[in-house]
């Protein structure tokens, strides 16, 4: 059993998994903070960007004034943003049997995966997964079409020219993998391959393994797997969450017993409780809007804005907000809030006796019903005619470098009255400001992060106890920043197999049984005798009949008689009525009536004449 | 005692002698009780006066029948029955004392095994034995055995009780033994004293034959201690438990050669308990240890050397969390011992130097060090024995120098490193070592630690030398304060040690620009937090900042810490103001108090009114009228208490503006709040009241402030004080501003409102109005003639609520008047004649009815109210006599069951 890792972001991971005679992808993480290092796409022409100066380096000698400009002090690429795509060389992608999706987050590679490299296989997730997972990709692509940009930048990517590059570009690995985001045609023709699959519903994989969902309590539809044998019991646990949000709780008791158990998505932001950043996002805003500020929170379409909105909804009239408009902005808003209140089988059980009611689970639609949130496609439109200020504004993309945010950012940023409050913990938020600076706006950063944390996930290890853990190596130490924190990594007994991109684990065990069925027919003719009280033996002697992975065994050829001549054997196969010749120039199989049983011999005895 | 209650008392015991589950309730019999005591301590002889109860006892007693709570409670009302000698004689003369307390008796009727008997047996013993007659008849009686037996009763009650009695007993019997020895330790009176009344009785009659049967009971329970100190196996854990409290109880209250004798005892017992190490017994060991060290301590005598030893044994025990509960218990009791106190502050501060890796002491053995260390490693117990240190450390700061192995700088900086570990925000110094490390993750996010650190820092402002750290203290509070994951009691007791490090630390010089900012951006932050709590501390700190006097540089005057470290007004009061629109009730009423307090300032320097403090009070009137909740409605009655004082008592510089804004609203203030339905913000409009009534009246003669029955009703009253020597004109002046402000309204229609606590105040408020405008002593003629001027003041009576009932008061007295042919009762109300139809009439034609105040003063029989109001509203149904009367129902419905189930239905 092996495990190659095709991606180093822990909560962004692509796993290929070979187990029996299957190969399992395990997630299609897409790692885009390589969009960092290039410059924002603003929506409306920005005279900012457009007249930043062009790189060219000290000595002179490097001029790529056309590819990279310099802004605030850093270099940025002058290009449609580019994405940090799993590996694709470590193994042939087209052996590739099937994929199995744990959350929304993570499949926003597959077009990458699926399209141009002979996948041939199946994708597997839950609904939910499925059309949020689209949205996300709609709204991405969405981002990057409409603001198109011709040029596209690869001279910079030249190892000899990287060296010579001022950081973080410089050290930018695998550069020359970085591509560009795919085309709706893609998405779709991607999506088209995935199998919706519910909670605890066992897939067969060619008789082999079985594959079974579990709920992970992070998102909507969001799972844990189960990858099993008869004998042997693989857990995938990623992105998962104890906290109370609006998925269903997480199943911890069905990952129990398990040979390995590979473990990805935890927090990224072990230090952060998320109900204090909660706490602290909402005063933030509170904060701003009574000082007459507006406030930006860049974000993904679905996820925590939920959480957010629902939290909001009870600290506006506390806070005396009602009359404040919160906007949300983004191509896929409407279908976002929409989805959520429709998956109610997703959701924790308060949110689902709410529909019985019938109410809708989220509060969100009475904001909406109410006027107090309002949700636009873009800032084009509707929106520049209703918009008033002081206002809070919830878009994308978190990155900073594409989608309405980055009009915000233009428009806001020189206030010191106005405030951005990060929310997601997928960028450093230095590094997402960076191409703003010198930024008058205040800053705060309360990512929520609900993914299990080191305390959690060392007490769900002790309950479930796996023989072995196979992890990301970021996990097996503490955090670069604070390495006296012995509290935030996994201490396990015995140790956690540490991975990283490109590694090839052998996992630790060895398969030593396989399940073998008797026939009635031949199970009755067996002569068990006892050897000890309780225990009997029997010899069988019979065919294996194997076919889609289930192994049988059947009556086979019982009787034979062999006979010798002068120039060979005989065979004579009574029961069968069959002659096997065997002779030194030639060999005859004389079988009446039975041609499949004649061929069946034929081959037997050809590859034995071969191996002679 | 009540007449009533003797008459009935008979005809009770009956009942209960007859059968006693008629009772109206369970207490009864324990009220009975209660009241018995109550007569007891007063000197009241129960025999003398009811003589009835020897014959119930001796009935009850012999009728082994009765239910098990009427013996016990038998038992027990004959130990207050014989606590007098010669009552105790005549109960021994008619052998009902030998019947009540023989414990064959019981046992043969089969009812020991009840613990109400067992312990109705050893009380009413207990309640005897104020008396050597007493006392020998427990030992001639030999109740010491069965004593002992019950000290492991299984019921808990009964062997607490027992211990109790074998105490009182060995103390009795020291105190007798003294006396008949002519012993009298001089030092030990007051011990002697404290242990019970028996050592003030006479023991003239003490023989040489008694003395050596109470040497023989001191012996015995001597014995006994030292044979069931040790327990011979773990089960019985509980009786060395009973016998360690009776021991402490023992060496803290008995003198020499008693005291030695018990000690010499028991030491080797101790020893060997000490060397058994069962964790469960280190605190009552320790509590024995203590009491015999403090019974030296106390009575100055040299600390005994086995107590030293053991004491010093106790501090070096192995145990790591014994020897932390062994330490806190020595330095709890406060003791004059400069080497133990050194010793257990150097066992305390050993978890926090090592979890914090400073050097807080010079030297430790290294085998104490590791064995806390591997105690530490475990995050329970390393969270209760840091919490037991830091709960320590403000009382040690406080100790003498040389008991202390660091200066209280140091442990100021322990407490503040601790904090930063606690927040996962700074390695421990010593984090070198693997061992440190593991401890120190124990107590990251631990908000129990942080709790408890932050509590210690806040006792530790008052350590001497400290205020150096006030910088430190303060960035440390704010990173706490600003640290999303702090919880709302860490933040709560975050603002308090700030505050209260800024009132000890009064010079603010080392406080930086820098600090001020970020104070200010995290109180910003923390008034918008989600949590009402939070909201609700912040808030509460604003106000408390205000009240502390403090010095920004040595060249600038004192100013108050909210201007000091927030800028003052100008950042408080819009914080304040929007959190008076705040959803949670406790926020809004924190608010309009720290307004109170952010404002007192200026209302005291009489600075001129602001547009702000206009739109303030229009809102805080506004909250009086429509909030929902109580707590807001009291805080803005209680906000213009406070202006108004503080303008009172700075009268110099009143600013008329400020006066102009003032008396309008106090009177809206006055109207509104009489007419609350929550009885404290009433309470608090007639405290508003009595402000304006001082005021008015302040200087005058005749007005007494507070409250007016607290003069005796017989004492000698200085003439000058009735002599009425002031302008009439200035009090008739005054008297119409009260009536103007709504001062006299509020009162009358406090004096009939359903609230007690409200009648009162305004009962006692309106005497000592009247007391001043036209008090009673002057007769009614004389009053007539003397306030001619003072009588032509008047006051509304409109037709509605309050005001009714005033009237209809006024009537009844008026009518009373006139039937004992009175003087001017016909005259009090001018519209009394018309009737109530009348009455009615005249309010609907729009005139409502006047009524002159001094009239209604004197007419409302307020004497006679505040004597009824000042009973307790229960005082009726729990009197005794309410209790006989309740038993005697109670047995005369069961005795007619159909009346019964009428009462029952009844309650339905």
């Amino acid at each position: 059993m092996k495990l190659y890792c095709l991606s180093g972001h822990p909560t962004l991971p692509c796993n290929v998994l070979k187990f029996k005679s299957t190969t399992i992808m395990l997630d299609c993480g897409l790692d885009t903070t390589s969009v960092l290092n290039f410059l924002p796409l603003p929506l409306v022409h920005s005279p900012r960007l457009s007249k930043l100066p062009g790189w060219i380096s000290k000595d002179g000698t490097i001029n790529l004034e056309k590819e990279l400009k310099d802004c605030a002090g850093r270099v940025f690429v002058d290009s449609q943003p580019e994405f940090c795509l799993p590996e694709r060389e470590l193994l042939d992608l087209s052996t590739i049997d099937v994929i199995l999706i744990s959350n929304y987050h993570c499949m926003m590679a597959l077009p990458y995966i699926t399209e141009h490299t002979g996948f041939t296989g199946t994708v597997y997730a839950t609904e939910p997964t499925l059309q949020i997972g689209r949205l996300l990709m709609e709204e991405v692509v969405n981002f990057m079409e409409r603001v198109p940009k011709a040029q596209s930048a690869t001279c910079w990517k030249n190892k000899e020219i990287q060296r010579m590059l001022p950081g973080p570009l410089k050290d930018a690995v695998d550069v020359w993998t970085w591509k560009r985001c795919y085309s709706m045609q893609e998405v779709n023709s991607a999506l088209s391959k995935v199998q919706l699959v519910g909670y605890s519903q066992k897939v067969e994989l060619f008789g082999a393994v079985q594959v079974s969902p579990l709920s992970s309590g992070y998102s909507l539809g969001s799972s844990n797997w189960i990858i099993q044998s008869h004998h042997e019991k693989v857990s995938y646990v990623s992105g998962s969450s104890l906290l109370t949000t609006h998925p269903q709780p997480m199943d911890q008791s069905s990952l129990k017993n398990s040979d390995v158990l590979i473990l990805t998505g935890l927090t990224q932001m072990p230090t952060a409780n998320p109900d204090g950043m909660l706490g602290e996002f909402c005063s933030n805003l509170a904060m701003t809007i009574r000082a007459g500020g507006n406030v930006l929170v860049p974000c993904y379409s679905s996820g925590v804005i939920y959480d957010l909105l629902e939290c909001l909804y009870q600290f506006i009239e506390s806070a005396s907000l009602g009359t404040t408009p919160f906007y949300f902005i983004s191509p896929v808003a409407n279908s976002s809030l929409e989805f959520s209140q429709i998956f109610a089988e997703w959701l924790c059980h308060n949110k689902q006796t709410k529909v019985y009611l019938p109410e809708p689970p989220f509060p969100h639609a009475e904001l909406i019903q109410t006027n107090k949130l309002k949700h636009y496609p873009s800032i084009h439109g509707d929106f520049s005619s209703e918009f008033r200020q002081p206002c809070v504004v919830f878009t994308g993309h978190p990155s900073l470098r594409f989608g309405d945010v980055v009009h915000f950012m233009e428009l806001w940023g020189k206030s010191s009255l106005n405030t951005i409050i990060f929310t997601e913990p997928d960028f450093s938020y230095l590094d997402a400001l960076a191409p703003y600076q010198p930024l008058a706006m205040k800053c705060v950063y309360c990512p929520i992060d609900t993914r299990l944390n080191f305390h959690q996930v060392s007490k769900l290890l002790k309950e479930v106890q796996p023989l072995h853990v196979v992890c990301p190596e970021q996990y097996t130490q503490p955090p670069l920043t604070q390495s006296h924190r012995s509290d935030l990594m996994l201490e396990l007994q015995p140790p956690p197999m540490p991975y990283r991109r490109c590694s090839v684990l052998n996992l630790p065990f060895r398969r030593r049984y396989e399940r073998v069925y008797i026939l009635p027919e031949l199970a009755n003719s067996l002569v068990p005798s006892e050897i000890k009280p309780g225990v009997s033996v029997a010899t069988v002697s019979a065919v294996v009949h194997s076919k889609d992975n289930k192994h049988t065994l059947q009556h086979g050829i019982t009787e034979v008689k062999v006979e010798e001549t002068a120039d060979g054997h005989i065979l004579h196969l009574q029961a069968e009525d069959t002659l096997i010749q065997l002779e030194e120039d030639g060999t005859h199989i004389v079988c009446d009536n039975n041609e499949p049983l004649r061929t069946t011999l034929r081959d037997l005895v050809l590859r034995f004449l071969q191996k002679l | 005692m009540d007449r009533e209650c003797v008459s009935l008392l008979p005809r009770v015991c009956e009942v209960l002698a007859a059968s006693g589950s008629s009772l109206p309730d369970d207490t009864s019999l324990e009220k009975l009780l209660d009241w018995f005591t109550g007569l007891t301590k007063a000197g009241t002889s129960l025999l003398e006066s009811c003589p009835c109860l020897l014959e119930f006892i001796s009935t009850v007693v012999h009728n082994t029948a009765l239910d098990p709570s009427i013996l016990s409670f038998t038992l027990r009302l004959t130990g207050f029955v014989a606590v007098t000698e010669v009552a105790f004689k005549v109960l021994q003369e008619s052998s009902v004392l030998d019947l009540v307390f023989n414990l064959q008796h019981w046992q043969e009727a089969g009812l020991w095994e009840d613990p109400c008997i067992r312990i109705g047996w050893i009380q009413g013993l207990r309640t005897m034995m104020q008396h050597p007659k007493a006392l020998s008849f427990f030992v001639q009686a030999d109740f010491l055995q069965p004593l002992l037996q019950l000290q492991t009763d299984k019921s808990l009650f009964v062997a607490s009780a027992a211990n109790q009695m074998l105490a009182h007993v060995l103390l009795s019997c020291q105190s007798v033994s003294s006396v008949g020895s002519n012993d009298v330790d001089e030092e030990g009176e007051d011990v002697g004293r404290s242990g019970g009344s028996i050592a003030d009785l006479e023991y003239s009659a003490v023989t040489v034959e008694t003395n050596q049967d109470y040497a023989a009971v001191v012996t015995a329970i001597s014995e006994c201690l030292k044979k069931s100190l040790v327990p011979r196996e773990n089960t019985q854990l509980h009786q060395s438990l009973q016998i360690l409290k009776l021991l402490a109880l023992l060496l803290a209250q008995t003198r020499p050669p008693l005291w030695e004798k018990l000690l010499q005892m028991v030491a080797d017992s101790v020893d060997e308990l000490l060397v058994a190490g069962y964790s469960q017994l280190i605190l009552p060991l320790m509590d024995v240890i203590l009491a015999a060290y403090s019974s030296c301590d106390v009575n100055r005598r040299a600390p005994d050397q086995r107590v030293s030893r053991l004491l010093s044994f106790m501090l070096n025990i192995r145990k790591p969390a014994d020897l932390i509960q062994a330490a806190a218990a020595f330095l709890r009791r406060g003791l004059h011992d400069l080497v133990h106190t050194a010793q257990s502050a150097r066992v305390l501060l050993l978890p926090l130097d090592i979890i914090t890796g400073l050097n807080l002491l010079t030297t430790t053995a290294d085998e104490q060090r590791f064995l806390m260390m591997e105690q530490l490693k475990n995050k329970t117990s390393c969270i209760s024995l840091i919490c037991v240190c830091l709960t320590n450390t403000p009382q040690m700061t406080l100790m003498a120098a040389d008991c202390l192995p660091c200066p209280p700088v140091l442990i100021v900086t322990a407490v503040l490193s601790l904090l930063k570990l606690c927040s996962g925000d700074s390695s421990s110094p010593s984090s070198s070592s693997s061992g440190c490390r593991e401890v120190s993750r124990n107590v990251i996010g631990s908000s129990k630690v942080q709790k408890c650190a932050l509590d210690a820092l806040t006792a530790l402002s008052g350590s001497p030398g400290v205020e150096v750290k006030l910088a430190e203290v303060f960035t440390l509070l704010v990173q706490c304060l600003d640290n999303p994951d702090s919880d709302p009691t860490v933040l709560q007791k975050s603002f308090q040690a700030l505050v209260q490090w800024m009132s000890v630390c009064s010079d603010l010089s080392s406080i930086t620009d820098q600090h001020r900012q970020d104070l200010l951006q995290v109180v910003r932050k923390r008034s918008c937090d989600i949590r009402w709590e939070v909201r609700d501390s912040t808030v509460e700190f604003l106000g408390r900042l205000a009240g502390v006097r403090v010095i920004q540089t040595t060249a600038e005057e004192a100013s108050d810490a909210s201007v000091a470290v927030l800028g003052g007004c100008c950042f408080t009061t819009p914080l304040l103001r929007a959190a008076l629109q705040d959803t949670e009730s406790y926020v809004r009423a924190s608010a309009i108090s720290a307004l109170a307090q952010t404002l007192a300032a200026s209302w005291q320097q009489g600075a001129a009114l602001t547009q702000e403090q206009t739109e303030i009070v229009n809102q805080l009137l506004e909250v009086l009228s429509w909030d929902t909740e109580g707590f807001a409605r009291r805080a803005v009655v209680r906000y213009f208490i406070a202006w108004l004082s503080s303008m009172s008592s700075h009268s110099c510089v009143q600013s008329p503006a400020s006066s102009s804004l003032l008396m309008p609203s106090v009177r809206s203030v006055l109207s509104r709040g009489s007419a609350d339905l929550d009885w404290e913000v009433k309470v608090h409009t007639l405290e508003l009241a009595e402000l304006l009534l001082d005021e008015a009246f302040s200087g005058q003669r005749g007005y007494t402030k507070g409250n007016p029955t607290q003069t005796h009703p017989y004492a000698v009253i200085p003439n000058t004080l009735h002599t009425r020597t002031h302008n009439e004109e200035d009090v008739v002046g005054v008297l119409n501003s009260l009536v103007q402000w709504g001062v006299v309204s509020a009162l009358l229609s406090g004096l009939v409102d359903c609230d007690r606590p409200v009648a009162l105040r305004a009962c006692r408020l309106l005497i000592t109005l009247r007391e001043v405008v036209c008090p009673l002593s002057l007769g009614a003629l004389d009053a007539t003639a003397a306030m001619a001027t003072v009588a032509r003041v008047t006051c509304e009576l409109p037709g509605c609520g309050w005001a009714r009932e005033i009237r209809k008061m006024l009537v009844m007295k008026a009518k009373d008047a006139n039937a004992e042919g009175g003087v001017s009762g016909g005259e009090v109300v001018n519209c009394d004649d018309c009737g109530e139809a009348g009455q009615e009439a005249a309010s609907v034609g729009g005139q409502t009815p006047c009524v002159s105040v001094c009239e209604v003063l004197r007419s409302l029989d307020l004497d006679e109210r505040l004597d009824v109001l000042t009973r307790s509203s229960d005082h009726v149904h729990n009197s005794p006599l309410s209790l006989l009367q309740d038993i005697l129902t109670a047995s005369s419905a069961r005795s007619q069951p159909d009346t019964q189930q009428e009462v029952i239905a009844d309650c339905y």
